[in-house]
């Protein structure tokens, strides 16, 4: 754990997410010209506290693709997902977990790498100080999930679970979902909840731009490896372009993005 | 009786003071209660209006979690509304369902979801009371939906700020009220120091007064005459010349009195040694002429030793009575004896019955010369009110304490303005009405004098008895 810790500690969740979307939108020379807005759909991995963060990453795509970008933010995945789905987003940052349930309906844009692969893990966090070693010693617990769409926040969980021979709510004494993986961090830190499932990235990322909050929780569990949440569109959108490894974007560090452009997502892998 | 400690006898000074000191003592006070009460009455306004806010918003935002018990959104509305009401300090706040379970807490470590609300939380008085020692005050709102309560928000509110503004306010008031009454205190002492100090002068002159002096001021301590003390002052030196005057008009007039008293009973003596001096020169030519007969010489010889003894008796009495303020002895039976034979010569004058009774004892210790002119001029006074024949009784007697001296008379009366100079001791000390005798101004100054008491009854006739204790003041200070 300490050495997946000193993996991730380089990496910020800005650095992450703007290097990989802005990458990805120059992979969408295809999309239609129109005047209208590139509508582009965000999962509450986007926090409602993040609007200058969403503001400049607007106003950064638009600058990109020389076309105005208009993010979508709703407060689950699933209204997102049934947007993408809708064909009402051109495109959409989306999870795993509904990607693969609606695989029938969407096509994949885009994977951001992280850490140089498209993989990320799902924790399982406690308050800080919590002496628990297992899993099972989180039995009866009050358990904070993110989003019942989320492949971390929740699946990845239920996954753990039903290894166990459980399910969360024989395992749990109660759950509740808090819509956002920050929110998760906040519940488990408070003491609302005994324990919670967070996305991996996010706590990393949260723990350097956050420190006192996270720093009321610790790592319980960490999962596997799972593939990154992929940039999704709907079938029978925009051609999109061919597959292809983009590099590192070379505007981040001179644009009104703040960081060592070193830092940035390492890769996108695009689909065509 | 005052004590010597009674408010009464403090200084005009003090008193006048300590006065403003409490009235500024029972302003403060009260004005004190109205800014706290004002203030109680704002605090407690301004707090169910700050608290009627912070719930109205927090139960706007709760409603629809706490329809869908979502613990979660209840707690995150609780944890973004912690710092957006400043004027609010909630120390606990408890989101609660009808079966007062916690839905979610402001500090869930402490009430964790699920958990049984605390008792304290339950609804109890609906204006909460600011005063309370513990600091903190219980809030609640009930959470409705269609008429059906679907639970409530329990918060409990840190009131220390509003207790301690309280107390701030309190203990600035006492100072501040403290030092305005000491301010107004020391300078309600100079005021009053400053304004009675003529009249604490004028005082002290007059209480100089007591001893039978009025000692007028001098010019220089004079204030201005155009003011108040100016003129009291004026007034107190015109009343003490005036009684000086009169002080002097009255000795002078004493002094005539005792002159023509004198000639009186210098009269009165020629007469009574001229009585039997036509008997003695009868002697003298019997014995000159029968001087021979030996029972005739005898007889001579005793008519002449009964006039010449009746001579030396009336001078004698007349040198005791007469003999002025050089006479400092204590008062005997003989000086009693004395005083009989002068008014008994008044008494067969005036054709009276006169009963004479000395019972003086050994412990009289009072002076004898003002003794024997106050009893001379009372039965002198007694013979010449009694009618020819009348009886006039005189009598002394005394014990270890006290010396008696009874004189009565069957007389009108003694008339109203001499009963009220002998009775008012006042009188007796400073005027003397000029329609009464001043033989009883004179026994009236020595009664005084004498701190001896004298009742009077009558008519029928006059009763005068005059007390006077023997451990008294040296009576040879007397008139």
């Amino acid at each position: 754990m300490r050495a997946a810790r000193a993996r991730l500690k380089q990496v910020s969740r800005r650095r992450v997410l703007a290097g990989g979307l802005a990458t990805a939108t120059l992979a969408m020379p295809t999309l239609a010209r129109a005047a209208r807005p590139v509508l582009f759909g965000l999962t509450p991995v986007f926090l409602d506290s993040d609007i200058q963060l969403i503001a400049d990453l607007e106003r950064y795509l638009s600058r990109q693709i020389a076309r105005p970008v208009q993010l979508v933010k709703r407060r689950t995945y699933q209204e997102i997902t049934s947007l993408l789905v809708a064909n009402q987003l051109d495109a959409a940052w989306i999870c795993g977990f509904p990607f693969v349930q609606n695989r029938e309906q969407l096509r994949l844009v885009a994977v951001p790498l992280y850490q140089r692969a498209p993989l990320y893990r799902a924790y399982i966090v406690t308050r800080a100080g919590r002496e628990s070693q297992t899993i099972h010693s989180l039995r009866g617990d009050i358990h904070a999930f993110s989003d019942p769409d989320s492949n971390s926040g929740f699946l990845a969980t239920r996954s753990l679970l039903a290894g166990l021979r459980e399910s969360p709510s024989t395992f749990f004494a109660r759950t509740f979902f808090t819509f956002g993986h920050r929110n998760v961090i906040r519940a488990v830190a408070s003491g609302l909840a005994h324990s919670g499932s967070v996305d991996g990235y996010v706590w990393d990322v949260m723990r350097e731009i956050e420190p006192a909050l996270v720093s009321g929780t610790r790592i319980q569990h960490i999962s596997e490896p799972m593939g990154f949440p992929p940039v999704a569109a709907a079938r029978g959108g925009p051609r999109l372009a061919k597959r292809h490894r983009c590099g590192p974007d070379q505007h981040a560090g001179r644009s009104e993005w703040p960081g060592d452009p070193r830092h940035v997502a390492t890769g996108w892998l695009c689909r065509g | 009786m005052i004590g010597v400690f009674h408010p009464q006898r403090w200084p005009l000074a003090v008193r006048a003071p300590l006065i403003v000191a409490l009235l500024m003592i029972g302003i403060a006070a009260a004005m004190s209660k109205v800014v706290l009460d004002r203030l109680a009455r704002d605090q407690a306004q301004s707090f169910r209006q700050l608290t009627g806010a912070y719930l109205d918003g927090l139960s706007t935002a709760l409603h629809s979690p706490v329809i869908r018990q979502e613990p979660w959104e209840a707690f995150d509305v609780l944890d973004r509304a912690r710092h957006k009401y400043s004027g609010v300090n909630p120390r606990i706040v408890l989101v609660i369902l009808p079966n007062e379970s916690v839905l979610a807490a402001l500090d869930p470590a402490t009430y964790p979801v699920g958990s049984i609300a605390p008792e304290k939380a339950r609804i109890g008085r609906s204006d909460p009371d600011l005063s309370d020692p513990g600091g903190r005050v219980w809030v609640h709102r009930t959470l409705r939906e269609g008429g059906r309560e679907i639970g409530r928000i329990a918060a409990e509110i840190d009131i220390a700020n509003i207790q301690r503004v309280r107390s701030d306010t309190l203990w600035t008031l006492l100072g501040v009220n403290g030092a305005l009454t000491l301010l107004f205190a020391g300078l309600g002492w100079f005021v009053v120091h400053r304004t009675l100090r003529p009249l604490l002068r004028l005082s002290s002159y007059l209480a100089r007064a007591g001893d039978g002096r009025l000692e007028p001021i001098p010019d220089h301590k004079l204030p201005p005459p155009d003011t108040e003390a100016g003129k009291a002052y004026r007034r107190y030196n015109a009343a003490a010349l005036a009684i000086s005057e009169r002080e002097a008009l009255l000795h002078r007039l004493a002094d005539q009195e005792r002159r023509a008293l004198l000639g009186r009973y210098a009269s009165a003596i020629a007469h009574e040694v001229n009585n039997p001096l036509g008997g003695l020169f009868n002697a003298v030519r019997m014995i000159q002429r029968h001087g021979d007969d030996p029972e005739r010489r005898e007889r001579a010889a005793t008519l002449l030793e009964r006039g010449l003894t009746g001579i030396r008796n009336i001078v004698r009495a007349s040198l005791v009575v007469w003999r002025g303020e050089t006479d400092d002895r204590t008062l005997t039976s003989g000086d009693i004896e004395d005083l009989r034979f002068l008014v008994e010569s008044e008494a067969l004058r005036r054709d009276l019955q006169l009963e004479w009774t000395n019972e003086l004892g050994p412990h009289s210790s009072i002076a004898a010369q003002p003794f024997r002119q106050m009893a001379l001029n009372l039965a002198l006074n007694a013979c010449a009110a009694s009618p020819p024949g009348g009886r006039v009784c005189f009598s002394v007697r005394s014990d270890r304490d006290e010396t008696v001296l009874h004189i009565s008379d069957e007389g009108p009366g003694l008339p109203a303005d001499c009963r009220a100079m002998l009775l008012t001791a006042a009188s007796a000390t400073s005027a003397q009405d000029a329609n009464a005798g001043l033989g009883l101004w004179i026994v009236a100054r020595i009664v005084s004098d004498q701190r001896a008491t004298l009742s009077i009854e009558g008519p029928p006739g006059t009763a005068l008895t005059v007390r006077i204790p023997h451990a008294q003041p040296d009576l040879r200070t007397a008139a």
